[in-house]
């Protein structure tokens, strides 16, 4: 057999989820992109515009501090015309007059940076970026040329800073919005791209579950729609195949009926004239009773089978009042406890009766045939409707709780089939019949602590009918 | 004189085979391989049970139960090799009154025959004469009329409707009636009471649809409504 998929694929994420987050990261790249760049651009414009401000406000201060002083001005002079200077927010400034210097209230000559002070000691301007007190700054140097002096203005960018930063918190903000955006759109996208194919396994699912009618219907794009079209082709053939081995099954059975009719009318009239018979002929008719009776029920249950498997087994509901029904049932199988609650009394399920009949008296047989006869049946209610049907056999091993509901199936014991008498098909069918009932069967060991299987029925309570 | 059987059946192994059987049990058979055949015996000298397979080459059983029907209330089995519903409740509705899946045991055959030969059963308890509204029904004798007038009744029609007149308005359930007028264990079909309700309102009831007299209870069974 061909087994075309087989994901080798370390990544174990859905084709969806892969597809969100492709698109999420996409757009995380984007953001980070558009963001990082906006700010280096900002930061880099709005450094431009304050260091220009900066530096013409110190030109005009430089120069109409130059106007005001004097060959004679000392540094006492100074803080009065200082004072007359104009001022930018948070900027300082230090004087050099001579070898005295004007310091600002929070910066001294020290916090000047080597290299401009230097620069200026050469009698030319500068300005530059510096890292003053530790916080950026940007400091102009401006020499006064008639004069054995030296003008010094340090702006303060914690302001630049802090707008980068609100900047910054807003491209943050406005980046997480776009990827989980991203990701949304990626998950839309994917389940867009994905619907086909999940209609394509829901078809699937239905044509396991045994709705082999099911197609999918035309595709608007043409890719997809190939596949709907193969899709629809392989169902239709897997239906026509199921249905021409059910329609054999069902055909070779109805057509074993007419020579099974005479066989068991001619070894009727054997058997009323039994004592006619010599011994030897009478061990021969025993044995062609015996297999008569397994072969009629062979081919019944494989034309009951056959119906399943065709699915067209149809339901005959009728109001089944279960305690009555099982208080029949366990009188018929002998020497059998029925054990129910007193509730039970009122309770009428809407059931097929002939298939809970098959059911009961499946598992009866099965209990008789394997498990030293059935010792319980037991009903218990509560959400559901349970029947339970306990024997006193050796119990079903735990590998094979499952593997026993299936067609013909042989235990550990190996063979002992051959000669129990069974068809090997009466579990597989109380399968079947519960599932047309919307119940289930499991089995379990018996709770009591003594050996034995304990099969147990599960149907829906019927809603409660006034 | 001992009870005649004729049997329809077109597989002349079975029809010898069943008919060994069924002399095996003390009836008379007559056998026939087609349903003309089956009508022309019958129209010659009735027999006291017809047993009618279903598919036949020519006329087919629906068909021979029909006609025969129509020229006497003798009971009727149906054999069917099918296992759908449908052909069951078909020739339960052309005027069967019980029916048998091949491959049938011929012991349970004979059981059914007998069951549908039975004559009404004693009963201590049963009234001589009912008379519900114009309904009027004479078990020993036999009678049904309606406003004053004979109703044709089958066999078991008639012991129908006389299980259910035994006890006017008590509910007897499916199985109830199953066991008293087929003599079918609780296990047997449901459908039979069903057809046979439905053919017996045909026959008394002045509105089938609306039925007067045998009303079903949901969930419980049949009643005569008094």
């Amino acid at each position: 057999m061909a087994d075309v998929s087989k994901t080798d694929d370390a990544s174990r994420l859905g084709l969806g989820v892969q597809i969100s987050v492709l698109f999420a990261a996409g757009g995380l790249l984007v953001s980070v992109l558009v963001g990082g760049t906006t700010l280096a651009l900002t930061r880099q414009q709005l450094l431009e515009t304050r260091g220009s401000d900066a530096a013409a406000m110190a030109v005009s201060n430089a120069t109409r501090l130059s106007n005001q002083l004097t060959p004679e001005s000392s540094i006492e002079d100074l803080p009065t015309i200082v004072d007359s200077l104009t001022r930018i927010g948070g900027s300082q400034r230090i004087i050099r007059v001579g070898d005295d210097w004007l310091v600002a209230p929070e910066m001294d000559r020290a916090d000047l940076p080597a290299s401009l002070v230097a620069r200026l000691g050469d009698r030319r301007p500068g300005q530059m970026l510096a890292l003053v007190r530790g916080q950026p700054r940007f400091v102009v140097g401006i020499p006064l040329a008639a004069f054995d002096a030296d003008y010094y203005a340090i702006s303060d960018l914690s302001e630049v800073e802090q707008t980068l930063n609100d900047l910054s918190y807003v491209l943050l903000g406005t980046s997480a919005i776009a990827v989980t955006l991203a990701a949304l759109l990626g998950s839309w996208t994917a389940s867009r791209v994905l619907r086909p194919l999940r209609r394509v396994r829901e078809a699937a699912e239905a044509i396991a579950g045994g709705r082999l009618d099911t197609r999918l219907v035309a595709q608007a794009d043409p890719d997809l729609d190939r596949l709907s079209d193969s899709f629809n082709e392989m169902a239709r053939a897997l239906e026509s195949r199921i249905q021409r081995d059910a329609r054999f099954a069902s055909d070779v059975s109805h057509e074993l009926r007419s020579p099974l009719t005479t066989l068991m009318a001619g070894v009727g009239v054997l058997k009323s004239r039994r004592e006619e018979l010599s011994p030897r002929s009478i061990i021969a008719l025993d044995l062609l009773v015996a297999d008569l009776e397994r072969f009629n029920r062979l081919v019944n249950d494989l034309l009951e089978i056959s119906v399943f498997d065709a699915g067209v087994a149809a339901l005959d509901l009728t109001d089944v009042g279960i305690a009555r029904f099982l208080e029949v049932t366990a009188a018929n199988a002998g020497a059998v406890e029925l054990r129910m609650p007193d509730e039970a009394h009122g309770v009428v399920v809407q059931a097929d009766k002939r298939r809970l009949a098959r059911i009961m008296s499946n598992l009866l047989d099965n209990a008789g045939r394997y498990g030293g006869g059935a010792t319980a049946i037991i009903l218990e209610m509560d959400d559901t409707l349970r029947i339970i049907v306990e024997d006193g056999g050796a119990g079903i091993p735990v590998g094979e709780r499952l593997s026993v509901f299936d067609r013909f199936f042989r235990g550990s014991t190996g063979g002992r089939r051959t000669d129990d008498g069974g068809t090997g098909l009466g579990l597989s069918l109380v399968v079947e019949d519960l599932r047309l009932h919307n119940g289930s069967v499991w089995v379990e060991d018996r709770r009591d602590g003594r050996p034995g299987a304990r099969f147990v029925l599960e149907l829906p309570l019927p809603e409660v009918d006034a | 004189m001992s009870t005649r059987i004729l049997t329809v059946e077109d597989d002349q192994r079975i029809r010898t085979a069943v008919r060994l059987a069924l002399e095996e049990e003390g009836w008379d058979v007559e056998e026939t391989a087609s349903g003309e055949e089956a009508l022309e015996a019958f129209s010659r000298m009735p027999a006291d049970v017809v047993l009618i397979d279903i598919m036949l080459p020519g006329i087919d059983g629906f068909e021979v139960c029909r006609s025969i029907r129509r020229l006497g209330d003798v009971p009727i089995v149906m054999v069917t090799a099918r296992s759908d519903s449908h052909d069951v409740v078909a020739g339960l509705e052309a005027g069967a009154d019980d029916y048998l899946r091949k491959p049938f045991d011929p012991k349970e055959l004979s059981a059914r025959i007998r069951a549908l030969l039975r004559r009404i059963r004693p009963d201590e308890g049963r009234p001589v004469h009912v008379q519900v509204d114009r309904l009027e029904i004479l078990p020993d004798a036999g009678v049904v009329r309606y406003a004053g007038e004979d109703v044709h009744l089958t066999r078991t029609e008639f012991r129908l409707l006389v299980e259910l007149a035994t006890h006017p308005d008590r509910v007897l359930s499916r199985e109830d009636l199953l066991e008293r007028v087929w003599g079918y264990d609780y296990f047997g079909d449901g459908r039979l009471v069903d057809v046979h309700v439905r053919r017996l309102r045909m026959k008394i009831e002045p509105d089938a649809a609306n039925p007067r007299f045998v009303v079903t209870v949901r969930g419980m069974g049949y009643k005569l409504q008094t």
